[in-house]
């Protein structure tokens, strides 16, 4: 479940990122910030805990074969 | 043959008049300098031109060709690429203020493929800033323009190759597709690109977008320019840590062989009607190449569509974090140096967590794992190039984006080779694309659909009005 970011909590994230962003960046910014935490969120329903990462994303199949 | 002919021959339409002495390669490099001194301004294609190049290389393939050195098709054959493709001592701005005069030392893998077949190097090309974003209206370059009518966007972010194809000022150019970069203005300018599977093709010395997400292909004016460019630039390089160590076909070879027999699964359900839905024209378009394909004996199966809506989650994720990644340090120095639209979406990426971005690799990986199972009922999958036709630069909303569906970037996620070839026009003479996706290192089956269905077509012979 998405957790709605507000305005302060993104001056804070920014900080934190070592972002020096103007109050008007960061109000154009916070639609998207979190349309993007909750596509984030939304993936998340689909996991299962052994899912594990494409971090290796091999479509050769040959680690699969061996 | 006058001069506009001459431009917009084909790539094997060129090799044959040149093999048969009716033109050189100088001459097709004269037809197209033209060509671009009359049209382009309206267009802004071109952000380099290397003209004095380009005529140096087309004297030298002269001189081979007549020798009877001959290095296959795209000998003599004048392209252009993408502006993030590294050229050594050319430029490569990635349309963007922050490399407005960087000279790369080395070239990508692609440009030297490339260069050892003999194709002569014409420019490089408008882009969406880093490929990321949209036309960028406060880059140093002026965004591209649609040569089917210059108040509409021709789509990115490779716009610059689709554009510079569709007015005949190229015979061939490189795209870089992460979540739909080469397809979209291929569908919006009608011409063919094809987005290979992921490794197929070197990303050596392109300018990231994605790690993960980006492919470098070609796009042309036909399936067939399409592949014989492709069997150029793909094979194994060690230089790429993602690089797939498989044989490269011969694209061309099964071109001919037809579709009778093939099962084409259409994804509809569960992700065609998502939000705004696609455009009317657009799905008219689309039905209308569907029938066609089954006029030539292919079956039309419906799959299900909802692991092809939910990739677009996953892919926007894992893009804008990689993006981020990539971008930070330039960020943190030179903030100003990034057009307005790519700073807001890289940006985004600033604020995902580790956690986020785990969370999109997992499920890339399962959500793959259900695109690919389909390959056990279908040969291929068929969808629109686009949701919607281009749209005015006056009216772009790039939110209305994430409303429709998106017909690309399940492909990026996936790794799957992707072409789209022209299917049709709207009533307001603006072009629609057909998608034809096939399973990984199967570019042949993808190209020789398509091809069939150029060739019962007449859409990839149409020209922009200039």
């Amino acid at each position: 479940m998405h957790q709605q970011i507000l305005i302060d909590d993104l001056r804070k994230m920014a900080e934190r990122a070592g972002l020096n962003l103007s109050e008007d960046e960061l109000r154009r910014l916070l639609p998207g910030v979190n349309r993007s935490k909750k596509q984030a969120a939304e993936l998340r329903e689909l996991l299962a805990s052994t899912d594990e990462p494409a971090s290796i994303f091999d479509l050769t199949g040959e680690r699969k074969a061996k | 043959m006058e001069a506009n002919e001459i431009a917009y021959l084909s790539i094997t339409g060129a090799a044959a008049a040149l093999r048969r002495n009716e033109l050189s390669p100088v001459d097709l490099i004269d037809a197209l300098l033209k060509r671009i001194e009359a049209v382009d301004d309206k267009l802004h294609c071109f952000i380099t031109m290397t003209a004095d190049l380009a005529c140096k290389q087309a004297q030298q393939a002269e001189r081979e060709l007549r020798s009877g050195s001959d290095r296959g098709p795209l000998h003599g054959v004048p392209i252009a690429l993408k502006d993030l493709y590294m050229t050594k001592g050319i430029r490569t701005t990635c349309h963007s203020a922050v490399l407005q005069n960087w000279v790369p030392d080395v070239n990508a893998t692609t440009v030297t493929k490339l260069q050892e077949a003999g194709a002569i190097l014409l420019g490089k090309l408008g882009m969406h800033e880093f490929a990321f974003g949209g036309p960028s209206v406060d880059a140093p370059f002026p965004a591209v323009r649609n040569p089917w009518n210059t108040a509409h966007i021709p789509g990115g972010s490779s716009s610059g190759s689709g554009a510079a194809l569709a007015a005949g000022l190229c015979y061939g150019a490189l795209g870089s597709d992460t979540g739909g970069s080469i397809r979209t203005p291929s569908s919006h300018c009608g011409v063919v690109g094809i987005k290979p599977t992921y490794g197929r093709v070197s990303r050596y010395g392109v300018v990231p977008l994605s790690w993960s997400l980006d492919h470098a292909g070609p796009m042309a004016r036909s399936v067939e320019d399409c592949a014989i460019m492709l069997a150029v630039i793909s094979g194994y390089d060690a230089k790429d840590p993602a690089s797939a160590n498989i044989a490269v076909p011969d694209f061309r070879s099964g071109l001919e062989d037809g579709i009778k027999g093939l099962r084409v699964g259409v994804p509809r359900a569960g992700w065609f009607d998502e939000n705004l839905g696609v455009d009317r024209e657009t799905e008219t378009a689309f039905n209308q190449a569907l029938e066609i394909l089954k006029n030539l004996g292919a079956t039309i199966i419906d799959i299900g569509g909802k692991p092809f809506s939910l990739a677009r989650k996953a892919n926007q994720t894992i893009l804008i974090c990689e993006a981020y990644a990539y971008h930070e340090k330039t960020y943190q120095e030179t903030p100003m140096k990034f057009g307005s639209s790519v700073r807001r979406r890289m940006l985004e990426g600033a604020f995902l967590s580790a956690a986020d971005y785990i969370s999109a690799q997992r499920a890339r990986a399962i959500l793959s794992d259900q695109i690919h199972a389909n390959f056990a009922r279908v040969d291929v999958f068929a969808v629109p190039g686009a949701a919607r036709p281009p749209e005015a630069f006056a009216t772009m909303d790039p939110n209305e984006q994430n409303l429709r569906p998106n017909f690309t970037n399940p492909f990026n996620l996936s790794g799957l080779p992707a072409v789209c070839v022209p299917c049709g026009f709207t009533s307001a003479k603006l072009p629609a694309g057909l998608q034809i996706i096939a399973p990984p290192f199967q570019e042949s089956i993808a190209l020789r659909v398509a091809y069939a269905y150029e060739r019962a077509t007449e859409w990839h012979k149409h020209k922009p009005p200039l």
